[in-house]
Formats: C-alpha cells, structure tokens, sequence
C-alpha cells in the first residue's frame, strides 16, 4: 500500500508492507523493517534499527498529529483531504459551501442575509479576534443560503459562519 | 475554620483551590458555566453548580448569581482564584456586606492597590522607591508633553486601571507621544472602561522580580522570598524562576522587607505579590501590588516550602500569623513554564479544540498543575491558559535540563500548544546564563518558528502515520472493532517469563 503524506509544504511517499507485526517501510528510497505494536488507540511502539521508540498519534480532519519523545509533527494526507481553500488565507470553504473564521473570535457585523447574490471576494462576515478585525469573503461567486449566526455572536474557528450556495 | 468554600473560578486554579480544601478537610462548591460542565474543576468539587451562559459576565464575573449561589448551599467564603474576580473591590465589597468570607485581602485595600495612581502615591508616601513619573492622569497632551520631557525620554505609557500589558506603549520620542496616548486610552478604555492613562519613566533592560507576601488581619506579614518573571511574551508571564540570579542576600533582604513595608502601608492582608523592576545597576523600583494568588505561585510552594493556598485560607478564617521570618529559607531552585492554547505558528493566536490525548510528566521535582484531560473540550471563551509545569531540582542548571525533560514528556495532541516554543525558551543560552530581562523575548524569539523538517524524529513520526493508516486499513478489512482495542492482543508473540 502507498501513503502520501505532506508536512506543511513538502510531500513524503511512503510504500508500506505488513505482515502480522512486522512492517516493510520504503520512504525516500530507504528500506525499514520495522516491528510495531499498538499499546493504546493513540500509541504505538516500534523498534527501528534496534532502537525502540513510542509514538503517540491522533486523527483529525485528515490530519495525524504526532508526537515522538517531545517532538510534534502535524501530517497531513492529501488523498483524504477534501477540504480546500478556494479564496485567500481569511477564507476556509469546505465541501459543503460555507465560510468559517480562520480564528476564534466575535462576529462583530454580518454584511449580507440570506437570498443575496455575492460577488468572489466580496466581504460577508467581519469578525473581531485579538482586537483585530478579519473580513471573511466569499470564496466563489454564490447566493446566501444560511446564516448560522448573528452579530455579537462568537465562533469558534471552522464554524460555518454563512451557508453558500454556489452559482455556476 | 470554614464550612463550605465556593471558588469563584475555573480550569487549573480552580482545580488547585479544590485540592487545598481537601487537605484541609472543607467541602467545596465549583460554579460553571454550560461550556465548562465536563471541566475537571466540576468533576473533582463536592457540589457544582451551574452558574450560567459562556460569556464570562454571564457567568465567572456575574456577582449576583455567585453570591446567590454561596448563600443557598451555605458556603461560608469565596476564593476568586486569580483573574475574572480576584481583584474586584465591587465584589468583595459584597461579600461583606452578605457575610461571607472574600479569600483575599479587604476591599478597601483592594481598592487601593488596583488603582495604580493611588498605590503609586502610597508607596511614595511609605518611602518605597517608584519609577519617576506623572502624579496623575491627566487629558491635557501638553501636560504629558511637560511630564515626558522632565522624567526623559523614552517613557512608558499605562493605563490607571489596568494590567496584562494592556493599553502599554513605549514612547522614544515627542513625535510619537500624541499618537501612543490615543491609542492608549482607546485600548485602555476597551480593556478596563477606564481611558486614564499617565506616564513612566522607561528602564532598559529590567529584570521583574516580585516578593510573595503573606499578611494575617492584624498586621503581621512575612514575605517569602522574590521570583523572577522576565520571561514575557506582549507584557504576559510565560516562564518564572525562583531564586533569581540577579540577588545576593543582602539586596534580597533589603527588596523583601521593602516588599513587607508595601503591604503594611496598604492596610494589606492575605497573599499579596510585590512587583518589582530591577535596573542594570540593581535599582529597584515598586510597580505594583498584585491582590491575589498568583498564576506562578507553585515556585515560591517548592522553594519555601508553604502552601499559600493553604495559608490563604487559614489566614482568610482569622487565624494570627503562623510563619516566623527568619525561619523561612529558599532550597534549591525552582521554574515553571505556563502551557497555553496557541499557536506559535500563527503568531501565537489563542487556539480551540478537543484534546484528543493527552500525557502528563511524571518523575522527580515534576508538578503539573492542569486543567485539562484527554477527551476535554478547550474552549473559545476564556483565557488560553492549560495547565502550568512546575519543576524544583538541588540548583538551576538541573532545573532547567529537567524543565526541559518534563516539557518534552509532555505531550497534548489534538490543540496547538507552546510546549515546543518553551523548550527553545529554557534551552537558550541567554537563560541558561541568567541574563533573562524583560526584553528576553523579542531579543531572542521575534519570528521564531517551529521547523518541521529539521526534526530528528521526522522519519520515525511519517513511518508512525503510515503504521496507524495500515492498521487501520487491515482493520476495516477484517472489520475488527478498534475501539475496544486490549493491550493483550499486542502481546501475542510474547509468553509471560519468557524472552524471545
């Protein structure tokens, strides 16, 4: 089996064989057999190169967060994450259309209400985090389908905010 | 001694005020707020009740409900805790007049040493030495004008009603000064509701150090020594040291009775910090009375070897001063590190989530005092802060190595947390040497940034994640339940008394 993985930007191929458990590991063209166990749902023990090391993982939103003897590493597999950023750095659109804050923060105006046709790029939600204010834009061209919240609100980051419905 | 304590409070503090009651025998009332149901504080309280909405006014700072609450299940004190509202005279006020006890000093006193104009001029008036500066706020521009060129440029701006670094600035130059006060009083006004600002002198490169105080209400006080809090990220405590390696013992005896004179003079009981500033050449100057327990007071607990929150109560409940001063010695050295929600690659924002596992330190000279567990909920709505490691070791060098030991046996997956900014913090040379002042921080660690890939255990962490897919692949295959996962089944190929 093949595994993509990505750490920020930079992408590692993995082939991985296992038999019981024992592991055969290809990653940039080196080989490991490796002997691993699961000791708990969020850890695993491997012995590499005679060494014997414990791992402690958890998974979320196609990420695996990793951490080895103090070092944390965030993991991401590209071929299960579905979620894209369409727009600018301010903006998370998911699969289901819809906007969310970048960082927990208070709604401090809502610029649109539902059945309004928006522009890419136009401004929809301004929320406050930190005393600094974050304009949430449209990441496509969409009608407003739903707000889920209103102004004095606070969200928490990946809410959705404002419900797109994408126009073709 | 008291019947019943409510605590005011939340997350770690909470959770350490509930252990002191327990050791001293009291039942305790924890309040929370709809988020924080599954707080460990809730779960580890004799009574917990629900205090009302998220939003902190609705619910840690709303009065009414707190004090309706203590009345109903006949709690005979409060302790605040640190923060919502430790240093509110309003609500200890209340207390009072409601007969029950504020775990804390009196209002009044309170009062007093919340207003930094006023505790400036107290402290003056006791001959404690403060940083030259305005007598008073003022709305004038000339006035501050006047005031910046007599004490000398550069100064610092303050706001009268507040702390935490807000509204803040350092001003280098007359063409900056009109700007940073408007900007000063908006923030201040933001903050505190209050938009008085004045003006300080600016000291380079100062070292923070506080004495611990403890007072009874008949006006014995001892102090307990001084912690080194230069350590700062935007005005905020993030590593505190005690001893300091800026004292010797004389100029150690000479700030701690110093500290001592401050509380007297502000009519002061209960715990109280004396905030110090310590210039190059060793001068120090009074900056403030902090009114409450303090986020950093398990350093002073090793290293004398007190219990304050044990002793806030006791003095709370009326009994006389129960240390002598010179019986009370510093042993070895201790550090604590404060673990926050953020994200050090997002320019430390505050960070939210579930814990998804969680692994505390253990060993010797290890304290974690902690808020959190695996499967708890962090929430948007309060202060980032999670839990705060605590080591003490025979002398610093072996503190700092276990410091940073315990720091990387720390391990929260799940949220972002500062663990790996610390790491670098208590491993640098400068600290490692002791030349930690207040400008540590941006000196050192302006665009720090945690790099992925020059991790040692990047390999072993990628053959990690892809192990955990495969498992998880096989899983599925043989729809085998992971969830009710038995270590037993991973020990297949071993046989008990057998080594293969």
């Amino acid at each position: 089996m093949e595994h993509e993985f990505k750490i920020q930007d930079k992408t590692y191929k993995l082939k991985i064989e296992s038999k019981g458990n024992s592991y055969k590991i290809e990653l940039d063209g080196k080989r490991y057999d490796i002997d691993a166990e699961l000791i708990s749902s969020n850890s695993i023990s491997f012995l590499m190169d005679g060494q014997a090391l414990t791992a402690h993982l958890a998974e979320r939103d196609g990420k695996f967060l990793v951490n080895i003897n103090g070092e944390s590493f965030c993991i991401e597999k590209p071929e299960e994450k579905k979620r894209k950023n369409f727009a600018g750095e301010h903006t998370h659109v998911g699969e289901k259309n819809f906007v969310s804050t970048p960082m927990p923060g208070k709604i401090v105006k809502i610029s649109v209400k539902v059945g309004d046709e928006v522009r890419k790029n136009q401004t929809l939600v301004i929320v406050e985090a930190m005393k600094m204010e974050n304009e949430i834009k449209s990441p496509i061209p969409a009608k407003v389908k739903k707000i889920n919240f209103k102004e004095g609100d606070l969200v928490d980051t990946g809410q959705p905010i404002v419900e797109l419905e994408p126009k073709e | 001694m008291f019947n019943k304590i409510l605590i005011a409070n939340r997350g770690e503090i909470a959770v350490r005020v509930i252990k002191a009651c327990k050791e001293l025998g009291i039942p305790t009332v924890a309040i929370f707020s709809t988020v924080d149901r599954n707080s460990l504080h809730v779960q580890m309280a004799d009574e917990a009740v629900l205090v009302g909405p998220p939003a902190p006014l609705e619910s840690y700072l709303n009065i009414d409900s707190i004090i309706s609450i203590a009345k109903k299940l006949k709690a005979d004190a409060i302790h605040p805790g640190y923060g919502f509202l430790a240093e509110n005279p309003a609500f200890t006020e209340r207390c009072e007049k409601e007969g029950i006890v504020f775990i804390g000093s009196d209002s009044k006193s309170l009062a007093l040493v919340g207003d930094k104009i006023q505790s400036r001029e107290t402290m003056q008036r006791a001959g404690i030495p403060i940083i030259p500066g305005m007598k008073g706020s003022s709305k004038d521009i000339n006035e501050f004008k006047k005031e910046a060129k007599q004490i000398g440029y550069p100064v610092i701006l303050k706001a009268s009603g507040g702390g935490g670094g807000k509204g803040m600035r350092k001003v280098r130059s007359e063409d900056e000064l009109e700007s940073s006060i408007s900007a000063g009083m908006r923030e201040a006004r933001s903050a505190f509701g209050d938009d008085s600002v004045y003006l300080e002198k600016y000291i380079e490169h100062p070292r923070h150090i506080e004495f611990q105080v403890l007072a009874d209400k008949f006006g014995n006080a001892v102090h307990l020594f001084e912690r080194e809090c230069s350590i700062q990220r935007r005005h905020q405590k993030i590593v505190e040291e005690t001893p300091s390696v800026a004292l010797d013992d004389s100029l150690r005896k000479k700030m701690g009775e110093t500290a001592v004179k401050a509380i007297m003079a502000a009519n002061y009981s209960n715990a109280g910090t004396v905030e110090f500033l310590l210039d190059e050449d060793k001068n120090f100057y009074f900056l403030e009375v902090n009114a409450r327990i303090q986020v950093e007071h398990p350093i002073t607990e090793l290293v004398v070897g007190v219990d304050l929150v044990k002793a806030q109560i006791r003095l709370a409940a009326g009994e006389k001063m129960f240390l002598k001063q010179d019986q009370l010695k510093q042993r070895g050295h201790a550090i604590e590190c404060r673990i926050y929600a953020e994200d050090p690659e997002n320019n430390f924002l505050p960070c939210s989530g579930k814990i998804l596992f969680m692994k505390e330190p253990t060993g010797p000279g290890i304290r974690h005092d902690c808020g959190i567990y695996t499967g708890f909920e962090v929430s948007v709505y309060y202060d980032p802060i999670l839990s705060k490691l605590v080591v003490w070791a025979e002398d610093r060098p072996t503190a700092a190595r276990r410091m940073l030991t315990a720091l990387s046996d720390l391990t929260v997956l799940g949220i972002k947390t500062t663990t790996g900014f610390l790491k670098d913090v208590v491993s640098h040379s400068d600290f490692l040497e002791g030349k930690t002042t207040t400008d540590f921080i941006p000196r050192n660690f302006t665009d720090w940034k945690e790099k992925e890939d020059n991790k040692k255990y990047l390999n072993q962490a990628l053959i990690a994640a892809a192990i955990m897919s495969q498992n998880k692949f096989v899983s599925k295959g043989q729809a085998v339940e992971q969830e009710s996962y038995s270590p037993w089944q991973a020990l297949g190929k071993w046989e008990i008394g057998m080594r293969n």
